[in-house]
């Protein structure tokens, strides 16, 4: 056998000088590149991030001069005005009526989704369609479909001598509504979320599973569900936020007042209305941090229950 | 033996047929309200009220209404040059962030770069009101540049996603050419953005219907017919019009179809970019 020398590396003469010249020219070009996107977020995000907290303890209509007034905007939203009852127990419905349905169907969907068998690929195209549509475009035809004596949805519950329901009239059922047009938005981006992390399971599990005699269901239960867990609170906290700021649905179902009766008066179209339609700008502010953390409040805590809970596993 | 085999085939058998009948029954609620409305845009306006999906008579008139109740040509071109300046504007910007991200060290890069990241946290409601008033004291209400500005100059999350992908590109293929002594702009420019199709494609497929989608900013900025964008233009028509279900209809299709079409084609940017960003919630 031929041991092949090793052929020493040719001796580089020393270029730490030019080293230096490209480590300062790499430098000044990455400083260059990375400025637009810097300068647009302290313009578009930081300034404005700023700006709203110096208004939510200001009396501003963007006419005349803001007026200092201390913390009479968060005072006046927790003991003033009833509508910020009305819109936080709205709100809080939504996000339930919305998350929790949203997320037991998108793992069903997933699971479904998740089998190697013909045509899959058509039935997920098919399923993660509505992630393509606008939600306002659809709202107005969510409309059509809940109209109380034309819909859809009314002609398919009479079949069964259901009926009509006034869908978007009554209070109660627009609530319902706005539940379901969101639920119908949110389980394809769920299923997805949810589906790569099903695909991420090692096929061997399930085998060892099923040879263990761990039916089908048992075998989602303890295996597929504890390992897609940061997937999954991953959907909870995006849900969760999403829902909490939900604007164009509500906006379009119900006309833009919350109607009826203040039934869907959720906090987007409150903030919306404060800041748009009455010109009161440091109050629209002020909820709009008063939002901001009760969002963060709910995300640290999600994260941390689930946390303990994987640690607990 | 034979008895055992046809058992485990009718079994399968049985289970496929559950399985294909479970995920017909789920596509059929993804798409009844877009199918019932593309039926209901082909319908006579009393005929709406009766439950039939394939209309006898097609009224494809109802589409030809559509363009005599809105400016709707002119509404479809404000959105593409809406949609493609913001695209364009992102998928540079966001490179060319996320490449010095990846690659160009200089002192600070990475805290800036977690403290950019970290903007992301910021919800929309807190940041729209001053924006509003950042465009009133622009002088930019109601003018396209309202529209395209705030989107043009990147974003975190796009520039997120491009430094991640730079950085799984292997450095030998710009070592060589800045041995050769390319500036860092022409490594960009020539040798690695060519390499970025698969990102690329993503970020623009996203941003795309981002703006074509979005509803609540155009809301805000957005008076004139002349300069108004398509989803805004439809959500005027139904107050107008709130009764003409066909012709509503027909111009919710028309809205939804461009995007159904980029979808069909880009499905899989579509879905990665929408697994990697968690916008499609919203």
């Amino acid at each position: 056998m031929i041991v092949r020398e090793k052929i020493p590396a040719p001796s580089v003469p020393p270029r730490t000088a030019h080293r230096s010249v490209l480590a300062r020219r790499q430098a000044t070009a990455g400083r260059i590149f990375v400025a637009p996107n810097l300068l647009a977020v302290a313009v578009f995000m930081l300034f404005p991030l700023g700006f709203s907290l110096y208004m939510a303890f200001h009396k501003w209509d963007m006419f005349t001069p803001a007026k200092f007034v201390g913390w009479a905007n968060f005072h006046r939203l927790f003991t003033g005005d009833p509508l910020f009852a009305i819109a936080l127990r709205n709100t809080i419905a939504f996000t339930i009526g919305t998350m929790v349905p949203a997320v037991v169907i998108s793992l069903i969907v997933a699971a479904t989704l998740n089998r190697k068998i013909r045509g899959i690929g058509v039935f997920r195209t098919i399923l993660f369609l509505p992630l393509a549509v606008s939600t306002a475009v659809m709202a107005v035809v969510w409309r059509f479909v809940f109209d109380t004596n034309n819909g859809l949805l009314n002609i398919m519950l009479g079949w069964f001598g259901i009926g009509p329901v006034p869908w978007l009239v009554d209070p109660k059922w627009a609530m319902v509504s706005l539940c379901l047009v969101s639920i119908w938005k949110s389980v394809p981006f769920a299923t997805v979320i949810l589906l790569a992390a099903m695909q991420g399971v090692p096929e061997d599990l399930y085998e060892a599973a099923q040879i263990d005699g761990a039916g089908a269901i048992r075998r989602f239960f303890s295996i597929t569900v504890p390992l897609i867990r940061s997937a999954l609170s991953f959907v909870l906290v995006i849900s969760i936020i999403n829902s909490f700021q939900a604007f164009d649905q509500a906006y379009v179902l119900t006309g833009g007042h919350g109607g009826p009766q203040s039934a869907t008066y959720v906090f987007g179209i409150m903030l919306f209305q404060n800041a748009f339609a009455f010109g009161d700008v440091g109050y629209a502010s002020a909820l709009a941090w008063v939002m901001f953390a009760i969002l963060l409040v709910v995300t640290v805590m999600q994260l941390r229950f689930s946390r303990r809970n994987s640690l607990e596993q | 033996m034979s008895s055992l085999t046809e058992r485990v085939i009718k079994l399968s058998v049985l289970r496929a047929i559950a399985l294909y009948t479970t995920l017909i029954v789920m596509a059929w609620f993804a798409l009844f309200p877009i199918l019932w409305a593309l039926s209901g845009s082909l319908k006579k306006e009393p005929e709406v009220t009766e439950p039939v999906l394939f209309p006898p008579h097609p009224q494809w008139s109802n589409y030809g209404e559509v363009f005599q109740l809105m400016p709707f040509w002119r509404m479809f071109l404000n959105t593409v040059l809406y949609a493609g300046c913001v695209t364009a504007g992102q998928v540079f910007f966001c490179s060319l962030a996320g490449y010095a991200f990846a690659r160009l060290p200089f002192k600070g890069r990475d805290v800036l770069f977690v403290a950019y990241l970290g903007t992301l946290m910021v919800p929309l409601t807190v940041t729209v009101i001053p924006q509003f008033i950042l465009m009133r004291t622009f002088g930019w209400t109601d003018t396209p540049w309202s529209m395209i500005v705030p989107g043009l100059f990147g974003s975190a999350f796009g520039t997120y996603l491009m430094r991640q992908f730079f950085r799984t590109l292997p450095k030998d293929l710009e070592e060589a050419a800045i041995l050769d002594g390319c500036s860092p702009w022409q490594v960009y420019w020539r040798v690695l953005l060519p390499h970025t199709r698969p990102a690329v494609m993503v970020l623009a497929v996203l941003t795309w219907m981002n703006v074509w989608n979005d509803f609540l900013w155009p809301l805000l900025m957005i008076q004139r017919n002349s300069i108004s964008p398509l989803t805004l233009g439809l959500v005027n028509l139904q107050g107008e019009y709130t009764s003409k279900w066909p012709v509503l209809m027909a111009a919710s299709m028309l809205i939804l179809l461009p995007l159904v079409v980029i979808y069909a084609v880009a499905q899989r940017a579509f879905i990665r970019g929408i697994a990697l960003s968690g916008f499609g919630g919203r």
